[in-house]
């Protein structure tokens, strides 16, 4: 079940809501369990051949988190049940993302004649990272014993359950514990749905509206050079906006609950370098890949070559955990480069003095935008001579269209760009601060301003209206 | 009540009333005509052939459907009005399967038409799934049932539209919105019933048909590289069972409906790409040919026009921009030889035009760069 569809909006969420706030006013487990029975229920809707693996996935979990928290097991004992229980995950991600993937190469490099056909469990890369952090927490000793019924909502909670963002338990069980969640409070019912209607909004409008302007790059025509500058720039807004749109959806509706979700976006296009745009891009996957890949492989500790190696296997795995494919083994690869430019040019390149901060920062925005515009190309296309083909295309103004369809579309681009650049994000609209538990201060204090609230309802009205049949998130795909 | 709650329910409200306003506006102008003929509002059209379709069938006087893929999509309903003494309305579509062709005509048969012109080749029946699983052919607005009434009515981009016709409607603003109506920004951009899908008088039919341009897609289509697509889908008996379904069944079910089928005059390269890259996709067009003629010949409500060898068109590659699509001369004489039945396929003979294609085919050489 798609958030942007009116089965969601006008009939489960609201289901949802009201079982959840009735049974909250009788018991504390009855709500947890009806939102994670639902969650089961929206999760069939996306393939309902999955839920078995998802529920046999949340068991084999548990059961491994509870030989680490409570018996009092030896240390290489402990060590072996946190390895069985990470290899199984990645074993069955293995095999439902990228058998397919390992066959095709071993038929290119061999001719095996190798066919692997096998449908990728929707949301599987999101369940299976929230649940090997939980069990390296457990590992770790970090982790107080959780009840089923609030484990298994803290992985099948279905505002996050497709496409994240990727939540911490320590983060979400705590709050499913709280007797407060399980009463409607109309502030956050209402912010959530501001929230959820800017998501709408950035889906339905935005997202959508830029999509068919992508073509113009990885269309079945060679593209010119502004051609292929349109396509690849509409694709750098439409994923922004789409996947953005999502997580503020994600998080309205969660707010809706009374269950704050992290942040997973910050207006990653006014990053001022890499590092900086790393922490606005995907928010949660960024954290995941520092406290369970980078950091364990020794991060920075071990001196700047090793850095730089543990950044480059930190990013290319990123890439590769997008999708099975080579064209994000090179995005990754090629964000890893990147971030190791990056890092050495802090050390060792000169320092801008003060009076350029501003010159300098801008620069950094344009710079950190290109090169996120180039690896875009690779996550785009559909292999890596296609991105070449495109880049070399990029590469060469001596073959420019710019007819009446090139200008109207340059238009277009350059309004997503001042949205991305100059508008304010969700966060900084709602005064959502995920780390206090706080939203939309402002409006509770002082009296909502009219304007403010018909805007709001104008922005939902028009996602709603905006709804098309069959639009999909880009990151369900992965 | 809490100020909270306050603003919750006003909040619920007004977007309530927004989408509101906006299905009684798009109920009051009806871009797509769907409920009434345009008389308010100036009508408007879309190119959006699949969508525009169900408009048509529900605002246009016919007596006359043409249907086909974009093969057909270019004439002028006034042509054929004038060639075949008929009122036509045109629900060609690009890159449309069988299913989809079949599906639009059931809808428009509810108008009761004395005539289907379907222009028809192997290819729309490779892969036709069924109308619900695509996502380009909006099946309930055909339908006119609930779903499709309800995405017609709440559509933000449908408003879009309406407001723009509205703005039209206004004298003063007539001539700046006419000005800037065009299919980049407004979905609706053409004015004339007849225009729907034409070329612009002015537009370069020369430059856009000739020999180098098909000889070029001709080398693309055999490509190493790329000469498996045109196999692509080819698969005998799943071309037969569509066929059944979707030909034969709609012919059957319509006998007071004269159903002139018609395959158009593709450029030899077509066939010849198939012999040069890939000889088991001509076997089946071949085979599929020689099981379909005889089968609609069966109908006496079927007239069968085979234009495949008409090699004074075919084999004069300048009347084409690549191996299949011809230029508007060739459509008039499309119209003119159904006119005249020049090409009729004799039931006596029903395989006597897939011979000669076969010679030609076999015979023609293509000259060398």
């Amino acid at each position: 079940m798609l958030f942007n569809s009116y089965s969601f909006i006008f009939l489960f969420l609201p289901l949802v809501l009201l079982g959840y706030f009735a049974l909250g006013r009788r018991s504390q487990l009855a709500p947890v369990v009806w939102l994670a029975l639902a969650s089961l229920v929206f999760y069939a809707f996306g393939g309902w051949q999955f839920v078995l693996l998802l529920l046999l996935s949340i068991a084999f979990n548990y059961g491994v988190g509870y030989l680490l928290i409570v018996p009092k097991l030896g240390s290489r004992a402990r060590l072996a049940v946190l390895t069985t229980g990470v290899a199984g995950d990645l074993v069955v991600l293995g095999i439902f993302k990228y058998a397919g993937f390992f066959a095709a190469n071993l038929n290119a490099l061999f001719s095996a004649g190798l066919i692997v056909n096998i449908v990728l469990p929707v949301g599987i890369s999101f369940y299976t990272f929230t649940q090997i952090a939980f069990l390296v927490d457990a590992y770790r000793g970090n982790v107080a014993r959780y009840a089923l019924p609030h484990y298994a909502l803290f992985v099948t909670y279905f505002p996050h359950l497709i496409a994240g963002p990727i939540l911490h338990h320590k983060d979400m069980i705590p709050q499913f514990e709280r007797a407060e969640t399980k009463r409607p409070d109309p502030h956050l019912i209402l912010c959530g749905l501001i929230i959820f209607a800017i998501g709408l909004f950035k889906k339905t409008c935005l997202a959508d509206g830029i999509q068919p302007l992508v073509a113009q790059a990885f269309g079945p025509t060679t593209p010119t050079f502004d051609q292929a500058w349109i396509g690849v720039l509409a694709y750098t807004f439409q994923l922004y906006f789409d996947f953005s749109g999502y997580s503020d959806m994600a998080i309205g509706i969660s707010l809706m609950f009374g269950i704050f979700l992290p942040l997973n976006f910050n207006s990653p296009y006014k990053a001022v370098s890499i590092v900086d745009f790393w922490r606005r891009w995907h928010m949660t996957l960024s954290q995941f890949l520092r406290d369970y890949l980078y950091i364990p492989l020794g991060g920075n500790r071990h001196g700047r070559v090793l850095r730089y190696v543990n950044l480059m296997i930190t990013m290319l795995l990123g890439g590769l955990w997008h999708g099975a494919a080579w064209t994000f083994v090179a995005w990754g690869t090629l964000h890893g480069v990147y971030l190791c430019i990056n890092h050495a040019w802090s050390n060792f390149g000169p320092k801008a003095p003060p009076r350029f901060a501003r010159l300098t920062a801008t620069a950094g925005v344009a710079l950190t935008f290109l090169a996120a515009v180039i690896g875009w190309v690779f996550f785009r296309a559909p292999d890596i001579t296609t991105a070449f083909a495109v880049l070399s295309k990029m590469a060469d103004p001596t073959n420019i269209a710019f007819g009446r369809v090139e200008m109207m579309y340059a238009l277009f681009v350059a309004i997503y760009a001042a949205l991305a650049w100059f508008a304010p994000n969700t966060q900084e609209i709602m005064g959502y601060d995920h780390e206090k538990r706080s939203v939309g201060e402002n409006l509770r204090t002082r009296r909502m301003r009219p304007l403010f609230l018909y805007a709001a309802t104008a922005v939902l009205a028009f996602g709603i209206l905006g709804i098309q049949q069959h639009s999909e998130f880009i990151y369900f795909r992965f | 009540m809490s100020a909270a709650s306050k603003n919750l329910w006003r909040f619920l409200f007004a977007t309530t009333a927004i989408i509101l306003l906006a299905a009684v506006l798009n109920f009051v102008v009806d871009p797509l005509q769907l409920f009434r003929p345009a008389r308010l509002f100036p009508a408007m059209y879309s190119p959006s052939s699949r969508m525009q379709g169900a408009g048509l069938i529900r605002s246009q006087d016919f007596d006359t459907v043409s249907m086909g893929t974009s093969v057909a999509i270019y004439f002028r309903p006034s042509d054929v009005d004038r060639v075949l003494g008929v009122r036509s309305i045109k629900l060609s579509m690009n890159g449309s399967n069988s299913h989809e062709q079949s599906f639009v005509l059931a809808a428009a048969m509810e108008r009761r038409p004395k005539r289907v012109i379907w222009q028809m080749d192997d290819w729309i029946f490779r892969n036709a799934p069924e109308i619900d699983s695509g996502i380009y052919l909006p099946a309930d607005l055909y339908r006119r049932n609930a779903k499709g009434v309800a995405t017609y009515l709440f559509s933000g981009a449908m408003a879009r539209e309406s407001l723009w016709i509205l703005a039209r409607a206004i004298p003063p603003l007539e001539p700046i919105v006419a000005r800037f109506t065009n299919g980049l920004m407004f979905k609706f951009p053409v004015s004339r019933v007849d225009d729907i899908n034409t070329r612009r008088p002015d537009f370069d039919v020369a430059g856009f048909y000739n020999a180098k341009s098909a000889l070029a897609d001709f080398r693309q289509l055999i490509d190493p590289a790329r000469s498996s697509s045109i196999a692509e889908g080819y698969n005998y008996d799943a071309m037969v069972r569509n066929f059944e379904r979707d030909a034969v069944a709609l012919i059957a079910s319509n006998p007071d409906v004269t159903f002139d089928i018609y395959l158009a005059p593709y450029s030899i390269l077509q066939f010849v790409a198939m012999r040069d890259a890939s000889p088991s996709t001509l076997k089946i067009t071949y085979d599929f040919t020689a099981y379909a003629f005889p089968r609609l010949l069966q109908f006496p409500n079927v007239r069968l026009h085979d234009f495949r060898d008409v090699k004074d068109v075919t084999h004069d590659l300048g009347n084409y921009s690549d191996v299949i699509h011809h230029s508007p001369v060739i459509d008039l004489k499309v119209l003119s030889w159904l006119a005249d039945r020049q090409y009729v396929v004799d039931p006596a003979a029903p395989l006597a035009s897939l011979e000669r294609l076969k010679a030609q085919v076999e015979a023609y050489r293509v000259e060398q760069p």
